[in-house]
């Protein structure tokens, strides 16, 4: 076991060497805060991202396997073997992969070195919602209405009519192994329900390993709100304020901003306090976060606990002025949190949106392809957390995450100003993306008001927005004058420019991205 | 060239009376002056294919003159029929070139014959796989509009000879 030192004092860093055991934007974030560190980071990549840029920007990189999630970043034995290689001391699992898998923090302890997270068995304990449920109940956190128990696979119509009598409806069933919206199904009449039930165990079986549902009431409207914690060894214990993650599609974030407009300061109190009492529950250190729904009367709800960094944390580091990653990173070495930090008060309102290669028109179907252009927000108050600098093929086998844009201003109409000044500046070229749907989002009256809930993207976007015919004639003005400029610019060749083959310049744009893709 | 014929997202629109402020040829990225102030786009594409991705969308727009367009609505009008299809002319003019024989086997896409309109070498493909029937033209012969180029079967169909 690698010593765990005190605390920082004696300007040392934390740790000499940390593996990065993921890819894409998280891996970029949580290199950098090495870096600030002074610790030096190791990547591993599969071999279609050997020049992707995590492993660029590493100190070093390992390769672990093929593109092919399972046999690479899900795959225990192989990053193990490169932490080995590397001689690193701890891991960082980041967000998704395995950063909720007890087995490889089991393993990455075992192996001698330290895991980047809360306890494994914190993640065993709450892992799974069911059990998390059981654990809210016994400290008196609020749960949604409905059976803490496994529903029985073969549930009859007449065991479902009497089981939705006691619910109420609409119902959820949810899978005890959950997340990202898989296995859940809503369920308005018992006569639903048994098929239902079986959609919904096959969909987390083959998610997740485990078929079990459970069920509860469905409230609507309703907000999601989460609560960050972060915790030290020796019971330090800070709840950092709340995100509003109320903008989603296929029960899926894609906003997420802080203070949520819909919490009042009594409310705020209760939620803090619930995710407290959880975090005292268990065995808690390093960073969490207790997700709650809020109906319309502000109450709130306990619906999971997430054992590991979310992908939406930078909205908290710009509202805290904390580095999340950093202070992850410290109490896993042993360090205490100080004062300033289990003080901290949040200032300002910060908003992160979620850029996506999916298709808004198409009912965000994901996309595959080729970025052709790229151009990221700049300025005061915007900061962009991305595994994309320039041209670049998307692989189908990962998350289609592109980007993280935030924004901070001294209060939520500024913020939402800087957030429509900086979508302004985005340009993304080769493959449609999620960035239409979040330009419509900054001028919904509903967005602007704060007064909206889970139900925005159904009520007020879908299908999406006709075609502007202003908009339209512009987009007809740029393409004559892309026509035009590849005509006259054919027989020349411009700074930055490849000519073409036979075809002389023409396919200015295209033969470009070819080049800097292959480069 | 001010007479293109603009198609944005299938409908036939008119270029807005805007100006391209700044346009980067090696990646598309484009500032677009209009009454509205400036847009930021990507333009993207090659002859009469073009993407614009202008507010976070991406517009498919068909960039095209007149001649283009008469030709493309011959190829999809021919391709959308099937059984034996007569290949004509979409334009007035002068055939210069037969690259193909009665009898011979084409495969879509093939290169039929040439005809000169306005100056210009327009080469008549094949809208589908299929045998050569009845060749109407030959180099030298004027044609007008809708004049019968050659006839085309399916390739399995006996040919009149």
């Amino acid at each position: 076991m690698t010593s765990l030192r005190k605390d920082g004092r004696d300007g040392r860093p934390p740790f000499g060497r940390v593996l990065v055991a993921n890819r894409g934007e998280i891996a970029v974030r949580i290199i950098r805060a090495c870096r600030e560190l002074g610790i030096e980071s190791v990547a591993v990549h599969s071999d279609i991202d050997a020049n992707a840029t995590h492993a660029q920007m590493a100190d070093r990189a390992e390769l672990i396997g093929p593109a092919s999630p399972a046999a690479s970043y899900l795959d225990i034995a192989a990053i193990l073997d490169a932490a080995r290689r590397s001689g690193a001391e701890a891991v960082h699992p980041g967000y998704g992969f395995l950063s909720e898998d007890v087995r490889f923090a089991r393993a990455v302890e075992d192996a001698g070195l330290v895991f980047i997270g809360p306890p494994p068995a914190t993640l065993e304990a709450l892992g799974n919602k069911l059990a998390a449920r059981h654990v809210a109940v016994g400290v008196g956190v609020p749960v949604v209405p409905g059976r803490s128990v496994a529903l029985a696979a073969d549930l009859g119509l007449e065991a479902a009519s009497a089981l939705l009598a006691e619910v109420g409806t609409p119902a959820m069933l949810k899978a005890a192994a959950g997340g990202g919206g898989r296995g859940m199904r809503r369920i308005d009449d018992a006569g639903e329900l048994p098929d239902a039930l079986a959609a919904a165990s096959r969909e987390a079986l083959s998610a997740f390993g485990d078929g079990t549902i459970y069920v509860e009431r469905f409230i609507s409207p309703a907000r999601h709100v989460e609560v960050q914690l972060l915790g030290d060894r020796h019971g330090g214990l800070v709840a950092l304020g709340e995100r509003d993650c109320s903008v989603q599609r296929r029960h899926q974030k894609l906003v997420e901003e802080s203070p949520s407009p819909a919490v009042d300061p009594e409310t705020r109190a209760a939620m803090l306090a619930s995710a407290m009492r959880m975090a005292r529950s268990v065995d808690f250190h390093n960073a969490a976060t207790v997700e709650f729904l809020l109906d319309g009367s502000g109450h709130h709800y306990f619906l999971e606990m997430n054992t590991r960094l979310q992908v939406e944390h930078g909205v908290t580091e710009l509202v805290s002025g904390l580095d999340l990653v950093a202070w992850q990173i410290r109490v896993a070495a042993g360090e205490r949190l100080p004062q300033a930090v289990l003080q901290a008060q949040p200032r300002g309102h910060a908003i992160e949106v979620r850029l996506y290669a999916e298709d808004p028109w198409q009912d965000f179907r994901p996309v595959a392809g080729d970025v052709t252009a790229w151009r990221m927000p700049e300025g005061p108050g915007v900061r962009v957390d991305t595994g994309i600098t320039g041209p670049a093929s998307l692989p189908s086998q990962y998350d289609p995450l592109l980007a993280k844009l935030l924004v901070w201003a001294e209060d939520r109409p500024r913020a939402i100003a800087r957030l429509r000044r900086a979508l302004d500046e985005t340009a993304i070229g080769g493959v449609q993306t999620d960035h239409g749907f979040l330009r419509w989002l900054v001028d919904d009256e509903a967005f602007a008001s704060g007064a909206y809930d889970t139900g925005l993207i159904v009520d007020r976007w879908s299908p999406g927005p006709a075609l502007d015919a202003g908009i339209a004639r512009l987009a007809a003005a740029a393409a004559g004058a892309g026509r035009l400029s590849a005509k006259t610019g054919g027989a020349r060749t411009a700074p930055g420019v490849t000519p073409g083959g036979a075809d002389g310049g023409r396919e200015w744009a295209r033969q470009a991205r070819r080049e800097a893709v292959n480069r | 060239m001010s007479d293109y014929e603009y198609v944005v997202d299938g409908d036939p629109v008119d270029a807005a009376t805007s100006a391209v402020a700044w346009l980067d040829r090696a990646t598309g990225l484009a500032w677009i002056a209009s009454s509205a102030g400036r847009s930021l786009a990507v333009v993207e594409g090659s002859g009469d294919s073009w993407w614009v991705t202008i507010g976070g969308r991406r517009i498919s727009v068909t960039v095209r003159t007149w001649r283009e367009r008469v030709l493309a609505e011959a190829e999809v009008a021919a391709a959308a029929s099937g059984g034996a299809i007569d290949v004509t002319a979409t334009l007035p003019g002068l055939v210069v070139v037969v690259a193909v024989a009665t009898g011979d086997t084409v495969v879509a896409g093939q290169s039929l014959l040439t005809v000169e309109a306005m100056k210009m070498q327009n080469e008549v493909r094949a809208p589908r796989d299929g045998r050569v029937g009845t060749v109407a033209v030959a180099p030298g012969t004027a044609v007008a509009t809708g004049a019968l180029l050659l006839r085309l079967e399916e390739a399995g169909e006996a040919g009149p000879g």
